[in-house]
């Protein structure tokens, strides 16, 4: 994804107005599948909600440059902040996909989602790291804080002369393997809901039986999934406007709007998405 | 210092585009029904072109869209025009003949509530956002569909779901025991959706949609070119799936979308560098950098 | 047991390909000039330093190779549909997708030099009849190694779901993330700017004065690809590798330990490994480099 942005458009604070429509849109959301299918597709959507607000709320830990930090000009992984999330998230969906396919237990599995996530983070950043040390000689350095919260280092000394700071402060590791761990944990989410509301009710739809069409219900939740993935995704990279340095970013402050934002896009994308199942 | 996203005004009406992208659309996936009509699958590669010509409006409206500055990538916004277009035609599928028009409504519907989420709850405030976003979603819809009907033969969910060929009878003669009839059960993993190719025509389109403006932004950028190079990625692309169609329609039909789809692929090429060719400042063979000012 | 013996030696291998896909993958990018550090070809002309370097501008990397790499796994996935046997359907699968690469490559170049016209840049016709050849045939064996890493998920690791296309998509949009994350800064600030200090990030100021000229003559995006393949490719390759490698590992070992939570807690314990390596890292480059002087900074 090449930054080749404009001026970001968005600015701070929350427009109540269209929180309140959020809000209605789900309810709405919900009430329609209630009325198809009682609680048996409420908790799917339910989880589907809550999934893209997971994904919604990782993507601002992931820090991220765009191009300025391929020049060393600014911290950060150079590279696009929704398809970095997606890459990791979608790796830890691959893990979670696994491990529920295999043992059928919920938690595990949504767990080693989110673990395959982080896990995919955590090789990437300490790759950048060394990348930016010893192949470039660069010190890490946060362009946005003068110390590092968790290992007290501080920056505005180790900032070269005429960049907003360079490589990844340890606080901006953590928050890339945070942001993988909760991006993953939010995609598997998502992919085990449509899946479990696929494989009940696509052999009654289709009249076959549940092994044969396991394989079409795998497929569908997890194309679906991967769209989801990307929708929140893109959102979150629109509230974050291109770049952003991790959780002590002050651009952090402006997650809750991407939380709701994701949580709206995602009830109403489920609800379509739920009521494939349904024969009208 | 970044760069600033640049496109050219005036050419055609972008309304103009609409009207013509979302009618050739649907007339051409439409179109694929002949196959049912006729009991052939010749006529599979409308599907294509109905895509195309869907993905020709929706370079346009990316480029109105990008042009505000979105504060990160193009490509960002075919990703997320996919991802509804995406849930939205599976859902239409289901509605047999009206199959289109419904993919049209509910990722219309879809895409005005992520313009209004992207512009209300995200704070973009972009005028053109819910527009654009509710015509990017029907151009993801609308793509997907055509390529899958051209895939499968048609836009049916049933026949986007069960392989082709799945659940005949399976005759087994042993001599011994005389004839034994069996029937074969429906093959949903060997289907266009069950097989997951439709994850491969969701890259597809979404690299599709987004190209042709990423490549061509800049201050000299053309809509004439910008277009060409749209319809040159949508053949590009119905080759691939044209090539993957084989595995779901006899093979006389795949090769006719193989051939219409390397020769729409060839003309709008050489166009597409003939504009290129036009539009650019100079056109050098192994020539040194020439400073500016022609030192 | 069996299966285990039989995990790993999947494991080992896929880790293997992933590896050389990485490498491939990176310097496929560098060459080409994708990504990031495009921004800076493309701001250059502006600046007024016409180049010679190839502008390849197809979004960033991950949507590409997702791109690649599905069609890639879709067309095998067809062929083995078919009934081809799966090196050639593999093989075939990857020259489909390495041919909509090189088209892509193709109009990225002209549509966005074309587009420059106003500063000057001339579309130089022959850096796509010689470098065209380089890219695709790197991106041939990144697809071609990831479409089999994927071929080998789906046909021999049972437990796992997916089809051959969908984890063509996945694996493709990790590998152009890994790929762009650890080689982009290293095309970018390191050979881009190799005029710029050693050490320090590029000025802002600095922005768009690329290294135009070689060592002799003028420098091409094949200059640019010697180099890379000394750092960024081999990095990308084990930051790739590793992800495919421990991924499948400790799935495939510790799935049934421990009630179900093997995968999670050795996940976990790897996690905690590698952030303690990046603590060691972050802190040599401190205390090696020391911070920066006043004359280091006015130079």
């Amino acid at each position: 994804m090449s930054a080749l942005g404009g001026k970001a458009a968005g600015g701070e604070g929350i427009n109540w107005q269209g929180v309140a429509v959020g809000i209605v849109i789900i309810i709405i959301a919900l009430g329609i599948t209630f009325a198809f299918g009682s609680e048996g597709l409420v908790i799917p959507l339910l989880g589907i909600i809550i999934g893209g607000a997971l994904i919604g709320f990782g993507v601002h830990f992931v820090p991220v440059g765009g191009a300025p930090a391929a020049m060393g000009q600014a911290p950060g992984i150079a590279t696009g902040v929704a398809m970095l999330a997606a890459g990791a998230g979608l790796a830890g969906l691959f893990g979670g996909a696994w491990a529920f396919s295999a043992t059928g237990d919920f938690l595990t599995a949504v767990l080693g989602g989110a673990v395959g996530g982080g896990m995919m983070m955590a090789i990437t950043c300490l790759m950048v790291n060394l990348t930016y040390v010893f192949a470039m000689g660069v010190p890490a350095a946060s362009g946005k804080v003068d110390k590092d919260p968790i290992t007290g280092y501080s920056f505005p000394e180790y900032k070269s002369q005429g960049t907003e700071g360079h490589g990844l402060p340890f606080i901006s590791y953590v928050g890339g393997v945070v942001g993988g761990f909760i991006a993953g944990l939010g995609g598997t989410l998502i992919y085990i809901e449509l899946l479990l509301v696929y494989s009940a009710g696509l052999p009654v739809l289709l009249e076959a039986s549940a092994e044969a069409v396991a394989p079409l219900a795998v497929s569908l939740a997890g194309i679906l999934a991967i769209g989801f993935f990307l929708i929140n995704a893109v959102l979150s990279a629109y509230n974050i406007t291109g770049t952003i340095e991790g959780p002590h970013d002050p651009k952090f402050k402006r997650v809750p709007r991407a939380i709701i934002g994701c949580a709206v896009a995602s009830a109403f994308c489920g609800l379509i998405s739920i009521l494939i199942i349904v024969a009208f | 210092m970044t760069v600033k996203i640049e496109a050219s005004s005036g050419g055609m009406p972008h309304n103009t585009i609409m009207m013509y992208g979302l009618i050739v659309s649907v007339v051409c996936i439409y179109l694929t029904y002949l196959n049912q009509l006729t009991d052939t699958q010749w006529f599979a590669f409308f599907g294509g072109i109905g895509a195309i010509a869907a993905l020709w409006w929706g370079s346009d409206t990316i480029k109105h869209l990008c042009s505000y500055g979105l504060g990160t990538g193009v490509p960002s916004a075919g990703m997320i025009a996919f991802g509804i277009g995406a849930i939205a035609m599976v859902f239409a599928t289901k509605f047999d003949i009206a199959t289109p028009i419904v993919a049209i409504i509910i990722a219309g519907i879809i895409g005005a509530i992520i313009g209004y989420i992207a512009n209300s709850i995200v704070n973009m405030n972009i005028p053109v956002m819910v527009m654009s976003m509710c015509e990017l979603a029907i151009v993801g819809a609308l793509t997907m569909l055509g390529f899958s009907a051209m895939c499968a033969g048609s836009f049916g969910f049933n026949n986007l779901v069960v392989a082709a060929g799945s659940g005949e009878v399976i005759m087994a003669i042993i001599p011994e025991l005389g004839v034994i009839v069996q029937s074969g059960g429906p093959l949903f993993g060997a289907s266009v959706i069950g097989g997951s190719v439709l994850a491969v025509i969701f890259i597809l389109g979404a690299m599709a949609l987004q190209h042709p403006f990423n490549a061509c932004l800049g201050p000299n950028e053309s809509q004439d070119r910008t277009l060409m190079l749209a319809a040159e990625v949508g053949f590009l692309s119905m080759i691939a799936v044209a090539v993957m169609s084989y595995a779901f329609i006899d093979g006389l039909s795949a090769t006719i979308a193989l051939v219409v789809s390397l020769l729409g692929w060839y003309y709008t090429f050489t166009q597409y560098v003939a504009l290129s060719k036009r539009d650019a400042f100079m056109w050098l063979d192994a020539k040194p950098i020439r400073e500016v000012g022609g030192k | 047991m069996e299966e285990i013996v039989l995990g790993i030696g999947i494991t080992a291998l896929a880790g293997a390909l992933a590896t050389i896909a990485g490498a491939a993958e990176d310097t496929e990018s560098d060459i080409g000039s994708q990504g990031d550090p495009n921004s800076q070809v493309q701001l250059a002309p502006q600046m007024g330093y016409i180049h010679r370097i190839f502008n390849k501008a197809i979004s960033g990397e991950p949507p590409a190779y997702a791109a690649w790499c599905a069609i890639g796994a879709g067309v095998a996935w067809a062929f083995l549909q078919i009934g081809y046997n799966p090196a050639l359907a593999i093989i075939l699968g990857s020259i489909v997708a390495v041919f909509v690469q090189g088209i892509y490559c193709i109009s990225g170049y002209l549509g966005r030099t074309a587009s420059l016209a106003k500063f000057e840049q001339p579309v130089y016709i022959d850096i796509i009849k010689s470098l065209l050849s380089v890219t695709m045939a790197h991106a041939f064996i990144a697809i071609f190694c990831t479409v089999t890493v994927c071929y080998l998920m789906a046909t021999v690791l049972h437990a796992q779901p997916f089809a051959l296309p969908i984890l063509g998509l996945l694996w493709g949009l990790a590998l152009g993330a890994a790929g762009s994350a650890t080689g982009n800064p290293f095309y970018g600030k390191e050979r881009q700017y190799q005029n710029q200090n050693f050490g320090a990030g590029v000025p802002i100021s600095a922005s768009g004065n690329i290294v135009r000229y070689a060592e002799a003559g003028e420098r091409s995006s094949l200059d640019n690809g010697w180099f890379t393949t000394k750092f960024a490719g081999p990095a990308s390759g084990i930051c790739f590798g590793l992800i495919v490698f421990l991924e499948l590992w400790r799935t495939v070992l510790f799935e049934t330990s421990l009630g179900g939570w093997g995968a999670i807690v050795a996940g976990i314990v790897l996690i905690l490994i590698f952030a303690v390596i990046n603590l060691w890292v972050e802190k040599w480059g401190r205390e090696t480099y020391g911070p920066y002087t006043s004359e280091e900074a006015s130079s």
